[in-house]
């Protein structure tokens, strides 16, 4: 190991990410395990690119942490698309049809909890926001994969006359998916700050620490 | 009857029994990639660890840090008499799996 590889640091950026996804009891020895390994192993074998291999570390926790909600999101996602094309109803303009704010209310609940617990856990609001993004962009990646898969499977004339009625295709493909972004970003900061407030009710208001190297 | 473990799951717990004191998250992380011979994310190590600390399988204390690490403190991991329990019977599981059979498999036995 040379001697500069053992103070080389990971981009700051992403440490601070990672120290704020993880719960303070997990902070520091999580984040010193991978400072270790980086320092240790990956910045002698790959150089330049070690900090490539950090951010992708990186990317996996917020994953990890954001997956279950993702799920969620395509599920509904692509359920509400099921309904429309297999059981189409009209809908009429200005009028909020209920399989509209049943839906809505489901996508808005999971960003809010999905970003709630993560600051439930970690006692950061910008963890719960960092969520909420990628809840939304990989529940957004899921329901436009999902879409596709059902419509190789039913794209009969009926089929696809109830896709055209309902928005149409490229909404279900990246229309509801790019919307899924504001959303998740107003509605998870919403259940960020009520997450904090219960950390704080519970734990008592002291700034979680966030020191790094 | 204990837990049943998932494959990933006993790789960790067997990495936590080798290891015994030095068992702190780098080394069990180098030790399941070592057996599985096979790259393995640091985030899906501390997920499972985590899981089963919660399981009442492994127990965690924190250690002193190093330089290296900027001082950030190591945590140790070692199991508890239920993850002794649970190891115990998937390996028992599996053997009663094999039982009878030689390994490793030929090809005719294994189309017949």
């Amino acid at each position: 190991m040379s001697s500069d590889s053992s103070t080389t640091l990971p981009p700051r950026w992403a440490e601070s990410l990672l120290r704020m996804l993880l719960s303070p009891e997990d902070r520091d020895s999580v984040s010193g395990d991978l400072l270790e390994e980086y320092r240790e192993s990956v910045v002698p074998a790959l150089g330049d690119k070690a900090q490539g291999w950090y951010i992708r570390q990186v990317a996996g926790y917020l994953l990890r942490k954001a997956w279950i909600w993702s799920a969620l999101v395509g599920v509904i996602l692509v359920t509400r698309y099921l309904f429309d094309t297999l059981a189409p109803v009209r809908y009429t303009p200005g009028v909020i049809h209920p399989r509209s704010a049943i839906m809505s209310y489901a996508l808005m609940t999971s960003f809010a909890f999905g970003s709630g617990w993560q600051v439930w856990r970690s006692g950061h609001l910008g963890s719960g926001v960092l969520v909420a993004f990628a809840t939304a962009a990989v529940g957004g990646a899921l329901s436009a994969a999902g879409t596709v898969a059902c419509l190789a499977i039913w794209h009969d004339p009926e089929t696809l006359q109830a896709v055209r009625s309902s928005g149409g295709l490229a909404e279900a493909l990246w229309g509801v998916p790019l919307l899924l972004v504001p959303i998740g970003l107003i509605t998870g900061a919403t259940g960020a700050v009520a997450g904090r407030l219960a950390h704080a009710i519970v734990h008592g208001a002291s700034r979680p620490n966030m020191k790094s190297a | 009857m204990a837990d049943v473990l998932g494959a990933f799951e006993q790789a960790v717990l067997i990495a936590v029994v080798r290891l015994q004191a030095d068992a702190y998250g780098r080394a069990i992380l180098k030790e399941v990639q070592a057996r599985l011979g096979r790259d393995v994310a640091h985030g899906a190590v501390h997920a499972t660890l985590g899981r089963l600390e919660q399981k009442k399988l492994l127990s965690s204390k924190l250690g002193s840090g190093t330089p290296v690490r900027a001082g950030r403190a190591r945590r140790y991991y070692r199991l508890l008499p239920a993850g002794v329990r649970a190891l115990n019977d998937a390996r028992s599981a599996v053997d009663n799996l094999w039982s009878g059979l030689n390994w490793p498999l030929i090809k005719a036995r294994s189309m017949s």
